[in-house]
């Protein structure tokens, strides 16, 4: 059935006033009396021992109230279970440039900013590994002690047989990719206020408060309580509205920990929010990736085989690392067809900020390289790059050699929707001299099968409480971190109770209130969350249908509920009478309306029991009919993935499984500037399968919103470092495109509906960034024939590969490494060309040792 | 990253902040700063590269915004805005080089509130200095801020830093001059001379002093001018190279050219020996080339950018050619 509602329309985000007029509360817009500003010290060295830290001067300052340090609160933390590698200030050691030493609490931001250069750090500054393959040869001075030659942990897995698949390919491709780092930038910095509530009793400082910028309220209330010593039920972890968190606050983040340790140091509350240099620190994002990668295909364009060896440069913590470099692994499978599979992944630690969790999570890189490459194959075997992603098609519902569970695959339908869309057919490789098209596909979960927490609990949980007034509020520990979680709830309450939107009031991310959600990040809301509202308004239903059905005098199957209306199916059915509905209630029910109605309702009741009984109610009077007769009505709703979707049973197969999977493809047009190797996307079709759009604008938003995250990291995004110093720390030389070089974007949505999705719906956040690198990398081959298998595409890497084509005058445009061919690392990228002597550190420090020493830019 | 702490002065009149200029700078050359539209200067200070004890405010002071036509030539105030100078229907028909070249500073906001003075003025720019006082002091001080080493190029003893404005190099083809006020009276400089060509002391200008207003010489007005600016991204980005052209024609033949360079240098740099390569000559490929070339020899791009160096100066040549051959054709 089709014929909804409330879901499937495009409506407004329900909290989209607030953020527009700035009468929306984040983080930092919140203060509570005699709070405290916290300040952090970070390490200038990448590694380093700390052997001594004297407050004592800060301390002293005028206005300073306290100034905490690792031992205030010596627990490790991290949010996997297997990573509990972090303290929340530097206990002994500092990892990287940025890590944390201390924090200051003071009246304000200047004494705080002042008492911080009065903290006394005596370092031993140690070897520093900035590079993976060579920090891999660490013998000593090892990052984490217990992690032998830096390596965080490593992945072999071998699905089907991969060299019989090899030896029956008809061609094999085998070549470096190397994909640069990249953060999440989102607009808002992490923010955290902590307060140590009064016990009301005793007098004595109580509960923690925690108002923070988080993915997931329910982690960090959980962390702090490992960290602090305080039990769960001891904390309250509020969510304010979010500006964005792109993974970058799916985990605990320093600051979270650290204002609530200042908190209870100070006894005051409070609040320290990042400068966006501190975010760059704080990082998560997705690591530098060096991805070897073969595929084998026959001539009809099958694979028969992939061969991925992938090295991660995670950064001096565990955090996401081993979900991530698992990830890399497991969706390889559930795209394409693949029988014979083999990975072999390398989570590395180095001397820089932590990687973790960001948008398309793991997926991405791979999914550069593999696009790439099946482009490759295609041009080799002389086949069409739309066709031989047609040849490869998984035969849904089906379970893939790596055991992931795929029941619907709207990928068919995506590729035909953006071939057909961009002309794809009779345009591809006539665009003329230096403008091209091209093809790429991807694909992303919706919602992990499997928690990172090992418990039998549901994933998700919500409450929906409906009292006499009409009002249907919906508890849920989802978090609405401006992706649409709380719309998408009110919209699928609203749809399943037949009730208008209006009526919806939703409680989200507030762990005293809300059941436990696991947060926002893998794009699970909507699948898990959504199912988990879903089954609590049904629940409720059920209560309201027996009253009403009591009242009408049949069953309560018979009853239909719509536009705030009970109805009698047989009655429902004949029309959906439009003066019925006009007659009796408006479609949105305002503040006074329900007050009239309140009054309104004992004359009504009076007149119905005078009549006898009805064909129809209004969703009110079905209500207070129901709590007459059950009280106030609540109804509790969860989702668990069900066993089937949980994956293989391999060591690390818990990894990749879904529920759902969504799809995408997409069509680039590009053209390239020859003369400087500038790159400019002129449009992107992007077709994606979210099952079923509940809101088809916030859909569209979401592909629109990939795409141009994509597009950052294909053409100008990219963390460059300096023997761990971050160069571009800071959103003017840390280049997201702006809305110049934004390409149009067709968005175009494929509705597989999903059997186990809320109305058949799946996730539409991540799944379309990956495909927009290779999009844009096929684009390039196909406009000047050059082969990027290194991103960014910034234009010195276009030109440098556009010179060697030509065999024209080569310049060292890019310390010797050829984008298109990639051999080795380069720890500063290609975006800067490092010549210098670098930081003048420790004797110790590698980058002491002899670099080049002449100036660049000479004849 | 908060402000430091300083006392704002806010003159209203050019004798009073001159006078305060003189009272406050004498006590040490760092103890005043002056501020016009503050997006250069508050930015840094937030990064506590500057830590003035005295900021005066000249943004409000009156009469500095205008720009007229006077006998000599146009006249423009050193606080009229960029967005004014980008606007100038008198600019754009006779000098369109430089609205040209101010369209392309930052974004539309930045434009509002920065100005051709402070344009001029500006600091120069190194990824190794623009940062936070933590980011310096984990990398080591260098010499253009508390320290003395240079991390672009090593062993030297002075900084590279590059000039990154984007209206100076339309100005030097232009044969702009500038008038430099302080209590003990005005001097008037070709801009060419404001510039040292040293990274640190970038800028021949005492701190008592303030640059008052910018000349465009009657002899320079109606030449065709293009200005070509490499940058990663299409607003808000510095420019990582950046190449003005100014031309006049003649019967299918060039009369006059001239050629300047910027952001690959501590200086803008106009470039020697344009006016005699192309005039009296009919534009083609090599020629337009040869003046890339011109321009490239005297591009010193250093890592004190983004992009590698010698991308940058391979930029200058293209975007020389490019500029060359565009204002020969407008
Ligand atoms: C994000 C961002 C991007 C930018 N991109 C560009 C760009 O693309 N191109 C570009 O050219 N600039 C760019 N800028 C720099 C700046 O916005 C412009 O150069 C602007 O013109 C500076 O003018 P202002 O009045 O704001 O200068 P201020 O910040 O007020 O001053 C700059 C310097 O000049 C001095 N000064 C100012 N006026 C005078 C005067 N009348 N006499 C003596 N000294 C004076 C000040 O003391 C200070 O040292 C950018 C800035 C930002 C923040
Ligand atoms: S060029 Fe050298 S001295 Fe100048 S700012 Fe850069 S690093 Fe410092």
């Amino acid at each position: 059935m089709t014929d909804f509602s409330v879901i499937g329309k495009p409506i407004a985000m329900i909290d989209a006033a607030g953020k527009t007029t700035g009468a929306g509360k984040y983080t930092d817009d919140l203060s509570v009396p005699g709070m405290l500003v916290g300040r952090i010290l970070h390490s200038p060295y990448p590694h380093a021992r700390i052997k001594r830290i004297d407050t004592s001067r800060a301390e002293k300052l005028e206005g300073v109230v306290a100034v905490a340090i690792g031992k205030d609160a010596p627990n490790t933390y991290g949010i996997l279970p297997v990573g509990h590698d972090e303290h929340a200030l530097a206990l002994d050691k500092v990892r990287y440039v940025g890590d944390n030493v201390a924090c200051v609490a003071a009246v304000d931001e200047a004494t705080a900013d002042r008492a911080l250069e009065l903290i006394d750090v005596e370092y031993e500054v140690l070897p520093a590994y900035f590079d993976p393959e060579e920090s891999m040869k660490a013998e000593t001075d090892l990052i984490h002690d217990n992690k032998p030659h830096n390596l965080e942990k490593d992945y072999h897995h071998v699905f089907g047989d991969p060299d019989k698949g090899f030896a029956e390919a008809d061609c094999v491709a085998e070549a470096r990719f190397v994909a640069g780092e990249v953060t999440h930038a989102a607009m808002e910095p992490h923010s955290t206020l902590a307060s140590f509530e009064i016990d009301s009793q005793t007098g004595k400082p109580g509960r923690l408060i925690v108002w923070s910028s988080t993915q997931v309220p329910y982690y960090l209330q959980h962390k702090l309580s490992l960290v602090l010593d305080v039990p769960m039920a001891q904390i309250r972890v509020i969510k304010p509205l979010v500006g964005g968190g792109f993974g970058g606050k799916s985990e605990v983040i320093p600051l979270e920990i650290i204002a609530a340790i200042a908190a209870r140091k100070a006894r005051a509350p409070v609040k320290i929010t990042y400068t966006r240099e501190e975010v760059f620190w704080a990082h998560r994002g997705r690591p530098r990736t060096l991805i070897d990668l073969k595929t084998g295909v026959k001539r009809d364009g099958s694979i028969t085989a992939v061969k991925a060896r992938v090295m991660q440069d995670g950064g001096a913590y565990c955090s996401y690392g081993v979900v991530t470099i698992l990830y890399s692994g497991a969706l390889l499978g559930a795209l394409y067809d693949i029988p014979n599979i083999q990975y072999d992944g390398y989570r590395v630690l180095t001397n820089k900020p932590a990687c973790g969790a960001m948008r398309g999570h793991g997926t991405v890189n791979v999914r550069f390289a593999f696009e790439s490459q099946l482009d490759e194959l295609a041009a080799r075997i002389n086949l069409d790059p739309a066709e031989i992603r047609r040849r490869n098609l998984l035969k849904a519902p089906c379970v893939t050699v790596n055991g992931l569970r795929v029941q619907s695959y709207g990928l068919p339908e995506c590729i035909e929707k953006t071939i057909e869309r961009s002309g794809w057919r009779d345009r591809k490789g006539k665009l003329g001299k230096g403008r091209g098209l091209g093809i790429a596909c991807s694909h992303y979960v919706s919602g992990a099968a499997n928690s990172i927490i090992r418990s039998d609990m549901p994933h998700s949980t919500v409450n929906i409480k409906i009292d006499r007034d009409g009002g249907v509020v919906v508890y849920t520990g989802a978090s609405e971190i401006g992706q649409g979680s709380d719309t998408m709830t009110a919209q699928i309450a609203a749809e399943t109770l037949g009730c208008s939107l209006g009526r919806i009031r939703i409680v989200a991310a507030d762990t005293d209130l809300t059941p436990i959600d696991i947060g926002s990040y893998s794009s699970r809301v909507t699948f898990m969350a959504g199912n988990a509202t879903l089954r609590a308004a049904v629940e409720v239903k059920k209560q309201i249908a027996s009253a009403a059905a009591r009242k009408m005098g049949c069953t309560a199957d018979d009853l239909v509920f719509r536009d705030d209306l009970v109805v009698r199916k047989k009655l429902a059915g004949e029309s959906h009478a439009a003066t019925l509905v006009s007659a009796a209630v408006p479609s949105e029910a305002s503040v006074s309306e329900r007050v009239e109605g309140q009054i309104l309702r004992g004359s009504l009741q009076q007149k119905r029991k005078d009549e006898g009984p009805k064909d129809s109610m209004s969703f009110e009077e079905a209500v207070v009919a129901a709590i007459d007769f059950h009280g106030t009505l609540t109804g509790t709703g969860s989702y668990a993935p069900p066993a089937e979707a949980r994956g293989g049973k391999h060591k690390g197969g818990g990894v990749g499984p879904s529920p759902a999977y969504s799809y995408s493809a997409q069509v680039a047009e590009v053209s390239v500037d020859e003369g400087t190797g500038e790159v400019t996307v002129h449009k992107v079709w992007a077709a994606h399968d979210c099952g079923r759009a509940l809101n088809p604008v916030s859909v569209e938003g979401q592909i629109i919103g990939s795409v141009w995250m994509g597009m950052g990291q294909a053409l100008t995004e990219e963390m460059v470092w300096k023997d761990g110093m971050l160069m571009n720390p800071g959103l003017l030389e840390y280049r997201s495109p702006s809305s110049v070089e934004s390409p149009e974007v067709e968005p175009i949505i494929v509705e597989s509906i999903d059997p186990e999705g809320p109305f058949g719906a799946k996730e539409c956040s991540e799944g379309s960034l990956a495909a927009t690198i290779p999009a844009i990398a096929n684009a390039i081959f196909d406009a000047v024939g050059v082969r990027m298998h290194e991103s960014p595409f910034t234009p010195e890497r276009v030109l440098a590969a556009l010179r060697a084509k030509k065999n024209a005058k080569p310049i060292n445009l890019t310390d010797g490494v050829d984008p298109t061919n990639p051999a080795r690392f380069r720890e500063h990228g290609g975006s800067l060309w490092f010549k210098g002597k670098g930081p003048e550190r420790h004797a110790l420090d590698p980058s002491r040792l002899a670099a080049p020493l002449e100036a660049g830019g000479d004849d | 990253m908060s402000l430091p702490q300083f006392n704002l002065l806010r003159p209203r009149i050019l004798e009073d902040a001159l006078s305060l200029l003189a009272k406050h700078a004498g006590e040490s050359p760092a103890s005043t700063r002056v501020v016009a539209g503050g997006t250069d200067l508050i930015p840094s200070m937030r990064q506590k590269l500057f830590e003035p004890e005295y900021v005066v405010d000249v943004h409000h002071l009156a009469g500095l915004k205008e720009i007229r036509q006077t006998a000599r030539g146009v006249e423009i105030g050193a606080l009229a805005s960029l967005t004014a100078i980008e606007q100038s229907a008198l600019l754009r028909r006779r000098y369109p080089v430089l609205s040209e070249a101010a369209a392309t500073v930052a974004s539309p906001l930045l434009r509002n509130m920065g100005t051709i003075g402070g344009n001029i003025c500006l600091d120069t720019r190194c990824l190794w200095y623009n940062q936070s006082p933590t980011w310096r002091k984990g990398c080591g001080f260098c010499i253009k801020k508390d320290g003395d080493l240079c991390h672009v190029a090593p062993g030297g003893t002075t900084c590279w830093a590059a000039f990154s404005g984007d209206t100076p190099p339309a100005l030097l083809c232009l044969e702009a001059e500038v008038e430099i006020a302080s209590a003990s009276g005005t001097r008037r400089i070709p801009l060419s001379e404001l510039y040292t060509g040293d990274g640190v002391a970038y800028r021949k200008l005492r701190p008592d002093e303030l640059l008052t207003r910018v000349f465009l010489p009657e002899s320079s007005a109606d030449y065709r001018g293009v200005y070509r600016k490499l940058r990663v991204r299409g607003s808000i980005d510095y420019p990582l190279a950046g190449v003005a052209v100014v031309m006049k024609g003649s019967d299918g033949h060039i009369a006059d050219a001239r050629l300047a360079i910027t952001a690959v240098n501590p200086a803008p740099l106009l470039v020697k020996g344009v006016s005699e390569l192309l005039t009296g000559k009919a534009m083609d490929e090599s020629l337009a080339a040869a003046a890339g070339d011109l321009a490239a020899k005297i591009a010193r791009p250093l890592t004190t950018s983004a992009l590698t160096p010698e991308y940058r100066r391979e930029m200058i040549r293209v975007f020389a050619k490019r500029a060359v051959l565009a204002a020969a054709e407008n």
